[in-house]
């Protein structure tokens, strides 16, 4: 494993984002950020707004680099692909009628344009944002088990050592965790 | 939805992770897909699993983007307001114009009635001629040559001498009230004038002390006093303005 925050390369950083690296993540985050603010400052956005766009496409790029959707083709391709997507996330809401409407408050619209979308994206869509808002609001001790384990990819072995508990404890826990977050996501249906 | 069959126990949780992170060998991968698709509900189960995952993670990475950006210095919106420099520039000007406008006009509509009447006919006494005569009034004819030039401060420094040792001259009380008036000082005008009101009646002045009392007052605002005072005065120019006061 390399501990070095540089990526040297496309596939490099990739994998990286693959794997959730989070010192990856954020060089990559913070290099690309100043470029997309400046795009939507510029197209009467406010900082509010870039914050939400760029972490919105964040997302999208993080989803589908993980998916394979997206495989670079140069070495900047990455980057680029990010800054489009932020920038067609941006004129999705320049183009909205409730931003045309109103440039008052922003949470607001951009809560409305995430529903307009939801109503025509599918089922999927929707249980996957059901899904990280029951993750967000789930207890503290379930939640940095979950988050340790699938998103920081740590094994049971290192989680257990970490909490001083049996392997075989940890991986019983992280089921009940599991069931919890899952009867969370079916109770809010 | 039937929430038996919805159940997924750890043992399938942990094979359909495996199967998701990939870390299955090539005999359970080809199981693997073949129940996908033949069984709906374990399809539906996988499909369930995947987003859950998903859901963490996204939440997660979510929420860890939230902490780097709060290490992003912030920018400030100097950008947006570049393409409106220009404006700015000008719209500084036309609200500075239109500020002296208001309080222009707030001034002009508010200014009382009586302080136009007393701009328009407050006029310093021309003053006394000053012929080197006798030496004792050297120092009041001083202060009427510095009044007469206008310098009114130095000419009330002078008298202001005079009038301690003497606080009871007419003249120089007089005098000095009409030049603290002339110097834009009205509450200090007034007890000089007043003082030098209470002279005998052949004080030379004393017509000129009532009518510059009435405008003192009328500058005040004090509107009765000024009326009783220029009634006193038995001039034509306080006739004048006390006509336009009763109007």
């Amino acid at each position: 494993m390399r501990k070095s925050v540089q990526y040297s390369n496309q596939s490099e950083l990739v994998n990286a984002i693959k794997s959730n690296d989070s010192s990856v993540i954020k060089k990559f985050y913070t290099e690309n950020y100043k470029k997309v603010e400046l795009l939507i400052l510029k197209n009467s956005g406010s900082i509010e707004y870039a914050k939400d766009i760029y972490q919105d496409a964040f997302i999208t790029v993080w989803t589908h680099i993980k998916n394979d959707k997206f495989t670079p083709k140069n070495e900047t391709a990455l980057q680029g692909y990010l800054y489009t997507i932020s920038k067609n996330k941006w004129m999705d809401v320049l183009r909205s009628k409730s931003f045309k409407n109103s440039k008052l408050l922003n949470y607001e619209i951009l809560d409305f344009i995430e529903n307009e979308d939801n109503e025509n994206a599918d089922l999927k869509n929707n249980k996957l944002k059901l899904t990280m808002l029951a993750f967000k609001n789930l207890g503290q001790p379930c939640k940095e088990l979950l988050n340790t384990f699938y998103f920081e990819k740590k094994s049971l072995k290192e989680i257990a050592s970490k909490l001083k508990i049996e392997e075989t404890t940890a991986r019983n826990k992280k089921y009940r965790c599991m069931e919890k977050l899952r009867a969370m996501v079916l109770a809010s249906k | 939805m039937k929430n038996n069959s919805n159940d997924i126990s750890q043992e399938l949780l942990e094979i359909i992770e495996s199967y998701i992170n990939g870390s299955m060998n090539t005999r359970e991968l080809n199981d693997f897909n073949q129940l996908l698709e033949l069984d709906d509900e374990f399809k539906t189960k996988v499909e369930d699993v995947k987003t859950m995952l998903l859901g963490i993670e996204n939440q997660s990475l979510k929420e860890q983007l939230d902490e780097i950006h709060k290490d992003i210095p912030k920018t400030k919106v100097k950008k947006s307001k570049d393409k409106k420099v220009r404006y700015l520039y000008y719209s500084k000007f036309a609200a500075a114009a239109a500020l002296i406008i208001a309080v222009g006009s707030i001034w002009f509509f508010s200014t009382p009635q009586n302080e136009k009447l007393y701009s328009k006919h407050f006029k310093p006494d021309p003053g006394l001629p000053t012929t080197m005569s006798s030496t004792n009034n050297f120092d009041f004819y001083d202060g009427m040559v510095k009044y007469k030039h206008g310098d009114y401060d130095i000419a009330i420094d002078k008298w202001k001498t005079l009038n301690e040792n003497s606080p009871e001259n007419d003249t120089i009380n007089y005098f000095l009230g009409v030049a603290f008036l002339a110097n834009k000082n009205v509450p200090e005008a007034i007890p000089y004038l007043e003082n030098a009101a209470e002279a005998e009646d052949n004080f030379a002045f004393l017509n000129d002390t009532y009518y510059y009392l009435g405008l003192a007052y009328m500058k005040e605002g004090n509107i009765e006093l000024a009326k009783k005072n220029l009634e006193l005065s038995n001039t034509k120019k306080s006739e004048e303005i006390l006509l336009k006061l009763t109007n």
